[in-house]
């Protein structure tokens, strides 16, 4: 790990070894709220943080050893579990994945209902990513706000599969039920609505001075590091770097949709929070896009033999979540279960990052650099 | 923009709600409408038909006792066991249907999908809670009743932004 984190030049005066016993140890979680389910082994030099070493795996469930004794459907349930308010993105690699090792073709009208359930899954992520970010920094209205709003995409879900978070909507060959009469109407109002609500961010948050004085120059993550690190999703996207796996490699229908990839410069804290803001007004136009395009009628699975089988075959399928890049890596060997099961995730890539930013931040601003790496705990443990 | 004017917009925009109705759903007191009577699975095109997974319904009529339900959530959860029931359908010689247990659910809705005699569907009822680990689970006679569940709420978006009412 020690050569892959580049060296940053420290504010001067600090000291890293620990000599007169200057340096203190500090554990902020698994208990910390500010932490969610995992460490942050921090040590502090007076409020200047010299070390930071992240300690994941509170909440490994062996998600991808239990794939391999489970068929291709019954891995549905299980693997949407890392981020129940991701469930869609999370799937959607698995489910491309298993189509390709199964050989199968998804009607047309079920990849833009896809598309629309997985963006309104991101937007459900980033408004709960956002309320807690806002109670982390201390504003509470920014709580407040996001966790009701999200309410609006979770009816929709809701209304199109049946469940509130764990949706296990998306199955190999397309979804598992059309969409309700009228839902285009219903949709479509509440996306605008949405849309509305979330420019009201823009005041009491992101313009606001308080917010840009505590986030403004802390955790910066220039464009070379961003890549060396391997950093992905809005962590890259703040950086400067232009990439979107909907844009880059498109999967399903994105490639008929116009997609606008949003990329600051600054690669700090507050670039950090704002890129999923504006992923999530662009999300809302993908969402209008596919409603217009989306053919009124037709099949929306193509149905599949009782027990799927690949052949002796791998696959790797990656898609743009919440939280970056998600990829699921398959290796099937002519059995109903998957001989092998990766999950590629955002988070854990995204949290490489966190000790190169936090060396030679104050205490006081862990906070807002942890969080606006766009980080999921159980995700990134799996 | 100077620090005092972006404060005082971002006081504005805070101050405006005051104006505008409460979006939370007085839970108890108001209940969510749902589309349609739950989610149901038509073994003959191989689509489910959208709605609400909440308590399962069992249809004595039309279950055979084959175990498909129970072996389709064999690998989710684990909450399906056959048991035995004291009156005998035609259709179902060895008198065994599915008694589930809400404790381990996970109401993914995959026992439907695997249902080929529409004998099992879910419904709207999502208030299960219970004071004992025995009152999750849930005997053939019971998951027979249909649920009688109140829904008077839905979202409202007008000019004065979005309620529930």
């Amino acid at each position: 790990m020690a050569e892959v984190i580049p060296t940053k030049e420290m504010p001067p005066g600090l000291q890293v070894e620990n000599v007169d016993d200057r340096i203190m140890t500090l554990n902020v979680g698994p208990q910390h709220p500010g932490s969610g389910h995992m460490r942050i082994i921090v040590k502090i030099d007076g409020d200047y943080i010299v070390d930071a070493d992240p300690d994941p795996g509170y909440v490994h469930r062996g998600e991808e050893k239990m794939a391999e004794s489970r068929n291709y459907i019954t891995n549905i349930p299980h693997l949407e579990r890392p981020v129940i308010h991701d469930s869609c993105n999370i799937l959607y690699p698995y489910v491309l994945g298993v189509e390709d090792l199964v050989g199968i073709e998804v009607p047309e009208r079920a990849k833009y209902v896809r598309v629309i359930a997985a963006e309104l899954n991101r937007c459900i992520y980033i408004q709960y990513w956002l309320a807690i970010y806002g109670i982390f920094l201390g504003h509470s209205t920014m709580f407040m706000w996001p966790a009701g709003d999200r309410e609006l995409f979770i009816d929709l879900m809701e209304k199109i599969s049946g469940a509130r978070v764990t949706h296990a909507y998306f199955v190999p060959g397309g979804v598992r039920n059309d969409v309700p009469a009228n839902f285009e109407d219903v949709c479509l109002r509440q996306v605008n609505y949405f849309e509305k609500r979330i420019k009201e961010y823009g005041d009491i948050f992101y313009d606001n001075p308080i917010l840009k004085a505590r986030t403004e120059d802390t955790g910066v993550l220039s464009r070379e590091d961003a890549i060396r690190l391997g950093t992905t999703g809005s962590v890259l996207r703040a950086s400067g770097v232009d990439y979107d796996v909907r844009v880059k490699e498109p999967y399903d229908v994105y490639d008929e949709l116009d997609v606008h990839t949003n990329v600051l410069k600054a690669g700090d804290s507050y670039a950090r929070s704002k890129v999923p803001w504006l992923d999530m007004l662009e999300s809302c136009n993908i969402i209008r896009q596919a409603l217009e395009k989306m053919p009124k009628s037709g099949s929306i699975r193509t149905k599949l033999k009782p027990n799927p089988k690949g052949g002796l075959d791998e696959v790797y399928r990656r898609v743009e979540s919440g939280r970056g890049a998600a990829g699921c890596y398959i290796v099937s060997k002519e059995k109903p279960e998957p001989y092998r099961l990766k999950l590629s995730v955002g988070s854990f890539r995204n949290l490489i990052a966190l000790p190169y930013l936090l060396k030679g931040e104050k205490l006081g601003n862990m906070p807002a650099v942890y969080w606006s790496l766009n980080y999921w705990p159980v995700e990134a443990d799996r | 923009m100077g620090t005092a004017t972006g404060i005082i917009k971002a006081l504005n925009s805070g101050v405006k709600h005051l104006a505008v109705k409460r979006f939370t759903l007085r839970y108890p007191e108001q209940k969510l409408k749902f589309v349609g009577d739950g989610y149901q699975f038509d073994p003959a095109s191989g689509v489910a038909i959208a709605g609400l997974k909440g308590r399962h319904m069992l249809f004595h009529d039309h279950c055979t006792g084959c175990q498909l339900c129970s072996i389709a959530c064999e690998g989710v959860a684990e909450a399906i066991a056959m048991v035995k029931v004291p009156d005998s359908w035609g259709q179902n010689k060895k008198a065994i249907m599915p008694q589930i247990d809400y404790g381990k659910c996970v109401f993914c809705g995959l026992c439907v999908d695997a249902c080929p005699f529409y004998a099992l569907y879910m419904s709207n009822d999502y208030e299960l809670s219970s004071f004992t680990k025995e009152g999750l689970i849930y005997t053939p006679a019971q998951l027979q009743v249909k649920p009688q569940v109140q829904q008077d709420s839905e979202l409202i978006i007008d000019k004065r932004g979005a309620r529930h009412g």
